[in-house]
């Protein structure tokens, strides 16, 4: 979830008709801890977290980056949510505030949930079934940098976006029953991930349609905000409430306060956690590679490196040379160095070579093996770049500024240079990157890319190999993949819910495989990133979650 | 260059009216009758005894000659080349095999042998051999940069400086334009854009991550800096008796600012060059560091030290070599600068004495 997701909601969604959505309940298995449940550590205290990238909004309706997320989703609690747990359980889709999973009609355009009885805001004001459609509302209104995951799937959202409808046709409430019914205008296999974005957490009808940032509203969740200044840093304190609703999977928190303080570099931000100064390194930040020595020797019992579902690659546009030519895009793929790719990210880097990453339903795991080879084949890669007669090509790579993607860049260019082309490089700067390459007029050779889930949902990366998402601006199908196999997959496949995708697995699975096969990307990697504490946290019991970085209600003082 | 130069054309010490051999005509800067010197000659005396000039002069050169050998250093002791990533490569030091990069990404220090011999950087590319082409790349902005500041900024100054009136007046405030922006916001200004597009002037294309689009930027951004004292310098001689002469002997303005005012300008102009170098070596540096000059992965020592510094704390050696490099070529240039400057025009040093001298005494 980072803020460029938001250029894929706005652009894609308007163009893509996914077909249909059922209902039902299950989810991942759990490969790994899930939370609620003390180890034996003390409750209460105060915990300092430090970040050294601000988020982008405190409001729940505006923020869409990992640091607004971490407070923002146990704050603001969603009809859906996550469960709170590490890897793949961790991606299972359970009831927040909706007493169950939605009830989906057949043809997938209905959605029914009904709100819990008894939930009031943390300022005492009781939750109403009426507060929900507010809140979409309220972050249509706003202008949500995914707001369009509202507006082109929920009858009425678009027509209130234009302003031509005060409220949201296809949101029916009874405040009375607690009953909430959601139309859509086609049916969104994954609308139930869409309903448990933090930005749908529940607000009060009547909160100011203007960014909150400074003054959160009051919200439904295990902790609450108690000051908040976007760059200075803010407090959550236990929501006293909350725990009376004894909802369960949602556990309440076991520290009293947690207080985030923004800091201008991520060198003092570990230092300060290494000497425990402060108790935890924001994971949305980059670890200092010149201090990993020092921390994996000193704090090696309160650092680890984890992986969380994304997609690093190479993109390899198919319609200009030399990449529409396959052998070229084979060879690519048959010389890349993924080990040299994870030293490059100073071992925050996962190798892998498939599209879907660990974590997401339909990853071929483990039984499967690399179309090209697991390990660098370099002579029988520049055999391929002759045969396909594409050697000598002028490529341009683009790059992004900030380390180590430029470094992934440095290397790439200078592998296209070993396999016989005339590569240069194209660094610009981060904040202009993807609106650059992703405009039809610089329509890119090769470079630099990468997918950071929303949700934990195949659809969600395999919208980046739609051809319906080829866009000339902002375009994020950077390869151009126009494959008629992988359209009419994505159309059997998308519709099904988010709740059932593991019934479909192993046909994303294959489809993922095929996808290898024809090297239209050059996939080299997944990030990790660093959950990293103070001695004075139970390292053991904290979770790192795979959407939501560090669970903060799982933060618990030794 | 804080202050408008041109106002050092009549006064104060630097680069000064008639830059220290007078203004002469072509005639008169003929050698003496009197020593049989020329001008030039008896600077090259002056110059000859300033030891401490000739020192840093040679250590210039030295920088100079080093890294032209680079693809000599490079091919037969380093066996790579300055792009090439040697990141799960290994090298053995003392008979123990080490990787170039640990699986952590940190780069193996300086192994003082042909190989890494000033260690790699975070891709496993040789430092040493880096240092070399970045200092190539570096001299090369350095001077082409140099060449265009010169060339353009004596035309303009000449130009403007003669005609006076409605050319000055156009001239004068292009310059101030370029002028009110500050030298290094300018250059990256220029610098980004540039990068993304290259430059295209009618046939001419020059491409983006051309070593000429950073030689280019700042051979303009340092334009006023010289053309200015140079105006000042030809308001001033377009006075003199010896142009009076040449116009009544019937010589039009082309030939006069040909024949009689650039000669003259001469001097001035050399004591300029190894200013000019060093200044554009400087923002070369700058710009690179800030990602507006040479591009990647092609090495500058503003690149390198660029690179460098997230490693800081555990190799320092990747900021400090090429620092220590863009100090001694600065440092070496400036101060043979000075003592050539002292040397064609010791009055400049007289006067600069004079200045510190009351300096002190209002103290």
């Amino acid at each position: 979830m980072q803020v460029r997701a938001g250029f894929l909601g706005a652009a894609i969604a308007a163009v893509l008709a996914l077909v249909v959505a059922g209902c039902g309940g299950g989810g991942d298995d759990s490969s790994t801890s899930s939370s609620g449940a003390s180890s034996g550590g003390s409750e209460g205290g105060t915990v300092t977290v430090l970040m050294g990238t601000a988020p982008d909004y405190l409001d729940p309706q505006l923020g869409y980056t990992t640091q607004s997320a971490e407070p923002d989703w146990i704050t603001y609690t969603g009809l859906l949510t996550y469960r709170h747990a590490t890897g793949s359980a961790g991606g299972e889709l359970i009831p927040g505030l909706a007493t169950a999973l939605p009830e989906i009609s057949r043809d997938g355009l209905t959605y029914r949930l009904r709100l819990r009885d008894g939930l009031t805001f943390s300022d005492g004001r009781p939750v109403r079934a009426s507060d929900f459609a507010y809140t979409i509302e309220r972050a249509i209104r706003v202008n949500w940098g995914g707001k369009s995951f509202f507006t082109n799937y929920i009858d009425g959202a678009a027509a209130y976006d234009s302003g031509r409808a005060d409220s949201i046709s296809g949101i029916q409430t009874d405040d009375a029953t607690g009953d909430i019914t959601i139309r859509l205008t086609e049916p969104y296999g994954a609308f139930p991930n869409v309903i448990a974005f933090p930005s749908a957490g529940i607000v009060p009808r009547g909160t100011a349609m203007r960014n909150l940032s400074n003054d959160p509203p009051p919200g439904v969740g295990p902790y609450m905000y108690t000051q908040a200044s976007v760059n200075r840093g803010f407090t959550l304190e236990r929501n006293p409430r909350f725990a009376r609703f004894a909802i369960p999977d949602i556990p309440t928190g076991h520290v009293d306060t947690i207080r985030v303080t923004i800091v201008s570099n991520t060198q003092s931000e570990a230092q300060r956690v290494l000497n425990n100064e402060a108790d935890v390194f924001d994971p949305g930040d980059t670890l200092p590679p010149s201090l990993l020595p020092q921390i994996e020797s000193q704090a090696g019992d309160r650092f680890s490196r984890e992986p969380i579902p994304s997609t690093f690659y190479f993109f390899l546009n198919t319609t200009k040379p030399p990449f529409d030519n396959e052998q070229a895009r084979q060879a690519v793929n048959m010389a890349i160095d993924r080990d040299a790719m994870v030293r490059l990210a100073s071992g925050f880097l996962k190798p892998s070579c498939w599209f879907i990453p660990d974590g997401v339903a339909g990853h071929p795991g483990s039984d499967a093996s690399c179309p090209y080879g697991d390990r660098p084949d370099l002579a029988g890669a520049k055999r391929l770049v002759q045969e396909s007669g594409t050697a000598g090509t002028k490529i341009t790579v683009w790059g992004q500024e900030r380390s180590p993607r430029r470094e992934y860049v440095d290397y790439y260019t200078d592998l296209l240079n070993k396999l016989g082309y005339d590569a240069q490089e194209r660094i610009i700067a981060d904040e202009v990157y993807f609106p650059t390459i992703g405009s039809g007029q610089t329509d890119p050779q090769t470079g630099f890319a990468d997918w950071i889930q929303d949700f934990p949902n195949p659809s969600d990366f395999y919208l980046l190999m739609d051809a319906r998402a080829i866009q000339p601006t902002n375009n994020q199908n950077f390869s151009k993949v126009n494959d008629p196999f992988i359209q009419r997959q994505l159309n059997r496949l998308n519709p099904v819910p988010a709740t059932e995708l593991d019934s479909v697995a192993d046909e994303w699975s294959a489809l993922d495989q095929y996808t290898a096969r024809r090297a239209y990307v050059v996939v080299y990697g997944e990030e990790t990133m660093p959950k990293f504490y103070s001695d004075k946290l139970d390292f053991d019991a904290a979770l790192f979650h795979p959407t939501y970085l560090n669970d903060w209600t799982s933060l618990q003082l030794k | 260059m804080a202050s408008d130069p041109s106002i050092s054309a009549s006064a104060g010490p630097g680069i000064s009216s008639g830059a220290g051999v007078g203004v002469r005509s072509r005639e008169e800067a003929q050698p003496s009758p009197s020593t049989g010197l020329g001008p030039y000659r008896l600077g090259l005396r002056r110059l000859r005894r300033n030891k401490a000039a000739l020192a840093f002069g040679a250590l210039f050169l030295l920088i100079v000659v080093l890294c032209l050998c680079a693809p000599l250093y490079a091919e037969h002791v380093a066996h790579t080349t300055p792009n090439a990533n040697h990141v799960t490569d290994t090298v053995t030091v003392g008979g123990v095999r080490k990787d170039v990069v640990s699986p952590t990404g940190q780069p193996i220090g300086p192994t003082w042998q042909g190989r890494f011999l000033l260690g790699a950087d975070q891709n496993g590319r040789d430092i040493a051999v880096r240092l070399l082409y970045g200092g190539r790349n570096s001299l090369e902005v350095g001077a082409v940069a140099t060449l265009i500041t010169m060339v353009l900024a004596t035309l303009v100054g000449i130009t403007a400086g003669f005609f006076r009136g409605f050319v000055d007046g156009v001239l004068a405030r292009i310059l101030d334009l370029i002028w009110a922006y500050p030298v290094v916001l300018l250059g990256i200004a220029l610098g980004t854009s540039l990068a993304l597009g290259g430059i295209t002037i009618g046939p001419l294309e020059i491409q983006g991550n051309s070593l000429m689009v950073p030689a280019f930027i700042i051979g303009i951004v340092y334009i006023p800096y010289v053309a200015k004292p140079i105006r000042g310098q030809v308001l001033g001689m377009r006075e003199q008796e010896f142009v009076d002469a040449a116009r009544v002997g019937g010589a039009g303005p082309l030939r006069i600012m040909w024949s009689e005012i650039l000669p003259n300008l001469s001097s001035t102009i050399i004591v300029f060059i190894p200013l000019m170098i060093a200044n554009a070596i400087l923002l070369e540096a700058a710009l690179s560091y800030l990602g507006a000059g040479v591009q990647p992965p092609n090495p500058s020592w503003g690149t390198m030290i660029s690179d460098g510094i997230r490693l800081i704390p555990s190799a320092m050696h990747l900021t400090f070599v090429p620092g220590l490099m863009l100090v001694l070529a600065v440092l070496g240039v400036n101060v043979f600068g000075d003592g050539v400057r002292d040397a064609l025009d010791p009055r400049a040093k007289v006067r600069l004495e004079d200045v510190q001298e009351r300096a002190e005494v209002q103290r």
